[in-house]
């Protein structure tokens, strides 16, 4: 329980030093590293977790309770009631008076040993997966990386991604501007209280689901609407609310583990970004600028004169600077001049848009670069597996080939959604679909008893019985697919590889 | 099904009609060499089907009443002092030399006696004064248990019934069971007409066949499986025990057996769990249904047909 708030508190503390690293630079790496957040629980499933699931576990602890309700299950492991022989400072004081019983509280190292005997294969496999998720991300990230610094092109063409991205943002603002426009004195503060209810609403809705997912959902849409709009939250706001959504999603408790995750996450991301790409707009506004000039030599070319910029807009950006000057509210007036003053908002955009851009690319590059194989590594798997599957059926052991041509037989309704699941293959009979073929599940039920033979005894099969289960397949394979929809068509071929 | 089981099912039911289910059951602890713990209301038959198969088999039978006050010497035998020979000459119990016992209300019996019975049954020996007494083999008890009317009585310990193989229950019978059950006994008593159309030598014989089928390697593991994930079940405070996961095996032997195959399957392995299983599952809330609990473990459990068939997909 005491590492609990320890491991809190070091995360407050973690926070808090963000908090004022954020107001001295004026950087914004909070918002930048809920982006990445998401990968943490991954990291840590790869490379950290020596234990099974989180979720599993928490549910395992307070099963063991039972109805009791202890906040602190971690820790205190299991209850069960006193048997005479157990030392009496072991005795839950506080449960055992409000229960009228005497009862245990057991060490929590016994039982994690035991837990962990229990969980060891799947807690296996699922760090296998998780490490090989995670090693799939790395190398995207590497590819891009190097994609990046080593080919011009590609470093050009994610630039103008990004420009494009954002110039639609721009776009998205520009139409809000001209279309919801704000009467005469209006204050941005009952706005701005509405929305910071909308969201503490969403907040506490997500934290009564209880669930993880909605928290990433929640702080995903949080971030695209900021990101989007370009409209960021003071610090203020956007530190306490992405804390909140991170210690959410961290294992409870925080373990050292998840935080070190996190800081070198944080720390990797910032020094890439600053190495790899520092300054987007700058290249766009050389390039923009090379274009104006092109255009005016142009002008200069057609009208034989220089071109001069209209002289509304110089008027309007007049009246704005001496606005400005003078501190005096009253020339603020006019769509055109909130536009004028947008586009120098977006200008004036600060630096950490950059690294978001950054980030946002990076993770594109690697979705992309990842995909579009993956279909084909599952695919190439799969087509392995039946084309071995096949070449069992003519092996010399006529069990191993029963058993192959009725696993095959068993794909097959499966692929098409009319097996029985778990029940014994022998009892699939009663539940097989009505529109088969007349006798086919008479057959098939002499079939499965060949299997279960061929399965379970150690004499070998006859030889016509494997012909029996040839005939079988190759009936299944016939009556299935005449009754197969379109869909289950191509996912029985393309997907399950099963349809020649 | 063989013919000589067959037979005796068929003298069986002369006796108990429409319990066929049961019967068989009964057979298959016997050929699996295992005890059996009949838990009933008073009246449904229970102390007929034990004579029934006794006689049936040709067994030799015995039978107890338990009371609180019967004692320990009363199943094993005792020595006593004879002046003739001025000598301690022992005394044989009910034990010694039976085949067939039905101990009738076993939970009335004091612990003492009811632990010196399942000392028996373990051992198939009894021990008086240092002397050891082998007992006839084949040795079954049939114990039966009222559920109602417990006043003065011995609960059975877990530990205990841990070691009867199955527990069954009859219940009432149908009302075609129950008018064929009437018009029989309108003249003569049935059980007079239970011929016996087996020996015990070929019973032993039989016991011997049942232990020589063959239960493979994903047979085991389901076994174990079932087992395990019994007790790590939410509702479930102490689950399957390691015997108990022997005892399913050798009643799925048993039954592959009646079946007249030489290998397990896995449907044996389900036919066989919930009555070998209901009596060792405790659970952590009284009012919870056991059938339930055993019922979730077969469905939950990755039946061994595709485990065998596809986990082995995996290994090549």
């Amino acid at each position: 329980m005491k590492k609990r708030w320890i491991g809190y508190a070091v995360w407050l503390l973690l926070v808090a030093g963000l908090y004022f690293f954020e107001n001295n630079t004026g950087t914004r790496v909070v918002l930048l590293c809920s982006v990445l957040l998401p990968f943490v629980p991954l990291l840590r499933a790869a490379f950290f977790s020596p234990d099974g699931p989180t979720k599993e576990k928490e549910a395992a602890a307070s099963m063991t309770v039972g109805t009791f309700d202890i906040p602190e299950t971690e820790e205190t492991g299991n209850i069960r009631p006193y048997v005479p022989g157990d030392p009496v400072r072991r005795i839950h004081w506080k449960l055992s008076s409000k229960k009228n019983e005497l009862l245990i509280r057991e060490t929590a190292a016994g039982t994690e040993t035991a837990e962990k005997q229990m969980n060891v294969s799947q807690s296996s496999r699922q760090r296998k997966s998780g490490r090989r998720a995670a090693a799939v991300f790395v190398v995207g990230i590497l590819l891009c990386v190097i994609m990046l610094l080593l080919i011009p092109g590609v470093r050009c063409g994610a630039q103008e991604l990004c420009n494009r991205l954002f110039t639609a943002s721009e776009a998205v603002n520009r139409y809000a501007y001209l279309r919801f426009t704000v009467p005469e004195g209006q204050d941005i503060l009952p706005a701005a209280i509405i929305l910071v209810c909308a969201f503490t609403l969403l907040m506490g809705m997500a934290l009564m689901l209880r669930s993880r997912l909605t928290a990433l959902g929640i702080m995903a849409a949080c971030t695209l609407f900021q990101i989007y709009f370009g409209l960021a939250f003071p610090p203020w706001i956007n530190i306490p609310l992405y804390s909140m959504f991170t210690v959410w999603m961290l294992r409870r408790p925080v373990r050292w583990n998840d935080l070190t995750a996190c800081g070198v996450l944080i720390l990797l991301v910032t020094l890439s970004v600053a190495v790899f790409l520092p300054g987007v707009d700058a290249a766009t506004e050389t390039a923009s600028e090379q274009v104006r000039d092109r255009l005016s030599q142009f002008t200069e070319q057609i009208t034989g004169h220089v071109a001069e910029t209209p002289a509304g807009e110089t008027e309007t950006r007049h009246i704005h600077t001496r606005s400005l000057e003078n501190g005096d509210g009253e020339a603020e007036t006019g769509q055109e001049f909130r536009l004028v003053t947008a586009e120098e908002e977006q200008i004036s955009m600060p630096h950490w848009i950059n690294w978001l851009k950054a980030v946002l690319l990076l993770i594109l590059t690697a979705l992309l670069v990842v995909l579009p194989f993956a279909p084909f590594l599952m695919l190439n798997k799969r087509k392995k597996k039946t084309a071995e599957n096949r070449k069992a059926f003519e092996s010399e052991n006529t069990n191993m080939a029963i058993q192959a041509i009725f696993r095959q037989i068993i794909l097959w309704f499966e692929a098409v959604n009319a097996g029985a699941g778990n029940l014994l293959f022998r009892n699939w009979a009663a539940v097989l679909p009505e529109d088969l073929p007349e006798g086919f599940v008479e057959r098939f039920a002499r079939c499965a008893a060949d299997c279960e033979e061929a399965l379970y005894s150690s004499h070998p099969m006859p030889e016509q019985k494997r012909r029996a289960a040839m005939e079988l397949l190759k009936e299944t394979e016939s009556a299935l697919w005449k009754r197969a929809n379109r869909r289950q068509r191509f996912y029985l071929k393309y997907w399950m590889c099963l349809a020649e | 099904m063989r013919k000589e089981l067959e037979n005796v099912i068929r003298e069986m039911e002369k006796v108990i009609a429409g319990k066929r289910e049961a019967i068989e059951k009964i057979l298959l602890a016997l050929l699996a060499d295992g005890h059996i713990l009949l838990d009933d209301v008073p009246g449904v038959g229970k102390t007929t089907l034990a004579v029934a198969l006794s006689r049936a088999v040709g067994l030799s039978f015995r039978r107890v009443q338990f009371t609180p006050d019967v004692l320990p010497s009363d199943l094993t035998g005792f020595s006593m002092y004879q002046k003739t020979s001025e000598a301690f000459v022992y005394q044989p119990g009910v034990l010694n030399g039976t085949n067939l016992l039905l101990g009738d209300e076993i939970n009335r019996a004091s612990s003492k006696t009811q632990s010196a019975l399942l000392e028996a049954m373990e051992e198939q020996q009894v021990t008086v004064d240092g002397k050891t007494y082998r007992m006839e083999d084949p040795f079954l008890v049939i114990a039966t248990e009222n559920s109602v009317g417990t006043a003065g009585t011995q609960f059975l310990p877990y530990a205990q019934m841990d070691r009867f193989l199955i527990r069954l229950s009859l219940g009432y019978p149908d009302y075609e069971a129950q008018m064929t059950m009437l018009r029989d006994r309108q003249g003569v008593n049935p059980l007079d007409e239970v011929r016996c159309v087996m020996t015990k030598e070929k019973l032993t014989g039989m016991q011997r066949e049942v232990r020589a089928v063959s239960a493979n390697d994903v047979i085991l593991d389901y076994i174990t499986r079932l087992t395990m994930a019994s007790r790590e079940h939410e509702a479930v405070e102490v689950g399957i025990s390691p015997r108990g996961a022997l005892f399913i095996d050798r009643m799925a032997k048993a039954k592959a057996f009646l079946e007249e195959r030489d290998y397990v399957t896995g449907s044996d392995v389900q036919a066989v769990f919930r009555d070998v299983c209901a009596h060792r599952v405790l659970l952590k809330e009284p009012g919870d249904s056991v059938d339930r609990v055993l019922d979730e473990l077969l469905k939950k459990t990755e039946n061994p047909d595709r485990r065998g068939l596809f986990a082995g997909m995996k290994k090549q």
